[in-house]
């Protein structure tokens, strides 16, 4: 029986909290701040992780030098995605964002010489030969740990957490300038904000990239975490989970994303301790399908009792 | 070759057109995009083997059972769920948020019951039927005429009936329709059970075809199907029919070598979307939409 | 010689099968309060929009100082000077009403992300000018005491302010004004009336608006264009227009307004 008190298991929800932090706070400028309805999300991760990860691996690159190539890919992801279909109405846009991350998890799985295909980035080198990308992030890591007398796993949750507050604050910061302003007025009414002479298209576009900076960011350190991935990793749920997060901690506000994102590894890893009857007649397997339904319940009761989330007002659900 | 991938793509695109008219019909009158419709397949899919393998019952009366207990499980979601998100007055983006966490619940839960391993249906698997020089399986035989059987059907539904009259009512101006004195309860209560039984069957015919299939199988139909129904212009149920026998044809027809050597099988799905695409960019309403009004 | 600040010719626009502009011409005249009325089902709205860019002409064109405007889009044209109000006003409900009125400055460098890194002090400064240009005209409009409220708490007639107010901060030439006084109590129409006036005599500042209540039209404006069916069928002073039979018979043929 796993004690609840394991302290290697939590500091693992935290990263991954601090993780889809990152992740989710894409999802709240597309979405909370700017009103679009970008189902795609993952994808800028996977193009983040893989970006990096095949530039270290084939091009021999410095990892930090990968690592901003995979932000700057993702963002120009994010222009190629939004260009022809930002003009659509609404729910198209959604669908072809759905369609956009499963093409390129499909390209991902097929295309094999580029980027491993589906066995994932262990394939990266070649046949036969293990691929590793990660090298400059573990001597970084060691030394975060060497400075700070920490473990290996404080020291990534230190950093993990330190990288996504401080791209919460910075979404803050320029949720309140008047570039902030235009976004939200995009989301509200998209015609009274062109009539006010906005560009809503060229917002619009800008929010996506913004987000798309901060998916692949969450993907990097998905990368760093986990050592190997695969395009399965990637998988349209991953961002039906940030949209949960961004909902559960209440739309439009940055500082709640973390709160929604520690909330809901909770009870995503809390499922692992239904150690009692009659959950306990359930093997690993069938806990783990008996979590995505305690997921997909929590998603239908917030929407139907709280659907402004833990932070937001009954009164701005009330006057939208 | 050009045949039998004809044929293939008519088999392909009649199961798409089925399940994307079952929600269009939903969405044209709820505005409800049901992100959980490819589970409610699914479920038929797995009630069919219930009364097919399980029980032993011939795969026909099975299919009918089977799109009899999907009908069910989709009245009953209305009444519970989706009856009361409307009372609150739920937005379009909360619906959709709530079928995404159905379709978690619903596919989990087949997973816990019916277990991850493949399921095939008891259909000779020898048979063929030869037609020019297409060859079909006894499953795909079956699926095609089944499903031009439905199509037919679905189409007779919305033109013809009073309860397809009432429902395209309900599409064009639902408040006007409630004050016109329309039982509108019940006519969205028909629309689901049509809706149902058109993912029981369309789930049935995904299960024929695919000769194997597990509890992903409704989900990784969804897209094609969703592709379909925007290609047709969403709410409109014929559209949604010629959207999806288009898309699957252009699925199955784009592998033609004939075509600069065709387009590699794993990729068909990535046809769809293409497709879809591009049509949304030269006609953003789809096929058969109406264009949008300030 | 004066070239009208608006000129729309043989302009068309369809709606599922039907012309609702069906090659309407009429000219502004810079300075001037222009109505623009007609019967239900005339066609006013979609010209309105097809001026403003919201639907494109599908025949025909529209120039505004000169310049052709019937392919640019909607943002463009208000930059360049044309705003619209809308019928039911569009007030930012979830935003404060001083945020909506603050939305309406043009050529704010803080609304660019380039500006906000590469120039912050310039963009810090257009913000405290704007915020006080935005005080001034809530006042003007008597909602300053709303300022920090959400839009959303505004009755009607306080958000035909709201919208006009923020139509003014884009500091227009043209602007064009949707049924001004529907759902609006008369002295809270009385004020509107006397602010329009006031920019025109003041800054030059050209109206078009169209409105119902004729007598408002009788009393405001310069000159009154009749439209029936898409197209225009007469134009002139109010005077000319009210005794012009085929206004008179457009009326009685449909609904008589209000």
């Amino acid at each position: 029986m796993s004690t609840i008190a394991s302290f290697g298991f939590w500091s693992f929800v935290g990263i991954v909290a601090g993780i889809y932090t990152l992740f989710a706070l894409g999802v709240q400028v597309q979405f909370g701040f700017a009103g679009l309805l970008n189902f795609g999300h993952v994808a800028f991760m996977g193009i983040g992780a893989y970006t990096m990860a095949i530039l270290v691996v084939k091009e021999d690159m410095n990892m930090w030098a990968a690592a901003g190539c995979g932000v700057l890919l993702a963002m120009l992801g994010g222009v190629l995605l939004g260009l022809p279909t930002l003009r659509l109405r609404a729910d198209y846009f959604a669908i072809t964002t759905i369609a956009f991350s499963e093409i390129l998890r499909y390209v991902a799985t097929n295309e094999d010489r580029l980027t491993g295909g589906s066995q994932g980035t262990i394939n990266l080198a070649g046949i036969g030969k293990t691929a590793q990308y990660d090298d400059q992030w573990r001597s970084f890591l060691g030394s975060v740990e060497r400075d700070l007398h920490v473990g290996g796993d404080v020291a990534m949750l230190i950093v993990v957490w330190t990288v996504a507050l401080l791209a919460v604050v910075a979404v803050w910061l320029m949720m309140k300038t008047p570039w902030g302003r235009v976004l939200k007025s995009i989301r509200e009414d998209e015609d009274a904000a062109a009539s006010l002479g906005k560009n809503v298209f060229a917002y619009k576009l800008q929010a996506l990239v913004v987000g798309a900076a901060l998916g692949a960011i969450a993907g990097l350190f998905y990368a760093w975490q986990f050592s190997f991935f695969s395009p399965d990793d990637f998988a349209p749920l991953l961002t039906f989970f940030a949209w949960m997060i961004v909902i559960l901690g209440g739309l439009g506000k940055a500082w709640t994303v973390p709160v929604g994102a520690i909330v809901f590894g909770v009870i995503f890893a809390g499922t692992r301790f239904f150690d009692f009857p009659p959950f306990s007649l359930l093997d690993s397997t069938e806990r783990a399908y008996l979590r995505l339904i305690v997921i997909g319940l929590v998603i239908i009761g917030l929407m139907l009792f709280r659907p402004q989330g833990i932070f937001g007002s009954r009164r701005e659900m009330v006057l939208e | 070759m050009f045949m039998q991938l004809l044929a293939n793509g008519l088999v392909t695109g009649s199961v798409i057109a089925l399940a994307a008219a079952g929600i269009s019909i939903v969405y044209g009158i709820l505005r409800l995009v049901n992100f959980a419709y490819g589970d409610y397949m699914t479920f038929g899919a797995f009630a069919g083997i219930l009364f097919n393998v399980k029980l032993g019952l011939p795969i026909v009366l099975a299919a009918v059972l089977a799109m009899a207990a999907t009908a069910l499980l989709s009245v009953a979601l209305e009444l519970v769920l989706w009856r009361r998100l409307r009372a609150k007055s739920a937005g379009f983006m909360s619906l959709f948020l709530v079928s995404v966490g159905l379709a978690l619940v619903l596919r989990h839960v087949i997973y816990l019951v019916a277990g991850p391993q493949p399921r095939t249906y008891a259909v000779d698997p020898y048979k063929v039927y030869v037609i020019g020089s297409a060859r079909l399986s006894g499953a795909q035989g079956i699926a095609i005429v089944v499903s031009a059987v439905g199509i037919v059907l679905i189409g007779l539904l919305i033109a013809g009936t009073g309860v397809g009259r009432m429902m395209r009512a309900l599409a064009d101006d639902l408040p006007l329709a409630a004050v016109a004195g329309v039982r509108t309860g019940r006519v969205i209560v028909a629309a689901w059970i049509v809706s149902g039984l058109l993912a029981g069957l369309a789930g049935v015919l995904a299960g024929l075809v695919q000769t194997s299939f597990d509890p992903q199988l409704g989900f990784t139909l969804l897209l094609p199907i969703f592709a379909a129904v925007v290609l047709g212009g969403i709410g409109n149920v014929y559209g949604a029919l010629a959207g999806g026998l288009a898309l699957g044809l252009a699925m199955e027809l784009s592998t033609w070598t004939e075509l600069a050597g065709g387009v590699n099988p794993t990729y068909k799905p990535v046809v769809a979307f293409g497709a879809l695409v591009l049509v949304l960019l030269l006609r953003p309403q789809g096929l058969f939409g109406r264009a949008r009004v300030v | 010689m004066s070239t009208p600040i608006l000129a729309v010719r043989e302009v068309v626009r369809t709606f599922g099968g039907l012309r609702a502009v069906d090659g309407a011409s009429f000219d502004v005249e810079q300075g001037s309060i222009t109505a623009l009325i007609g019967p239900n089902g005339a066609g006013k709205s979609t010209l309105f929009n097809v001026v403003s860019g919201f639907l494109s002409a599908e025949g025909g064109s529209v120039q505004f100082e000169g310049r052709r405007i019937d392919r640019a889009p909607p943002h463009r044209i208000a930059r360049r000077g044309l705003v619209r109000t809308f019928q039911v006003p569009r007030a930012l409900t979830r935003l404060s009403v001083l945020d909506n009125v603050l939305l309406a400055a043009s050529g704010h460098p803080g609304e660019r992300l380039s500006g906000l890194l590469l120039r912050p002090a310039r963009a810090r400064a257009y913000e405290r000018n704007t915020r006080h240009r935005a005080h001034e005209l809530l006042e003007l409009v008597r909602l300053d005491k709303h300022a920090q409220d959400y839009a959303g708490v505004l009755s009607g007639g306080q958000r035909k302010l709201l919208d006009f107010a923020r139509v003014l901060m884009t500091e227009p030439r043209l602007v064009l004004l949707d049924e001004p006084m529907a759902g609006v109590n008369p002295v809270l129409g009385r004020q509107l009336l006397e602010h329009v006036l006031q920019l025109r005599a003041e800054g030059g500042m050209t109206f078009l608006f169209v409105e119902h209540d004729l007598d408002v039209v009788m009393e405001a404006s310069d000159r009154v264009i009749v439209m029936n069916e898409g197209r225009v069928i007469a134009s002139g002073t109010p005077a000319d227009v009210r005794s012009d039979e085929r206004v008179v018979d457009a009326y009685l043929g449909a609904a008589p307004p209000t």
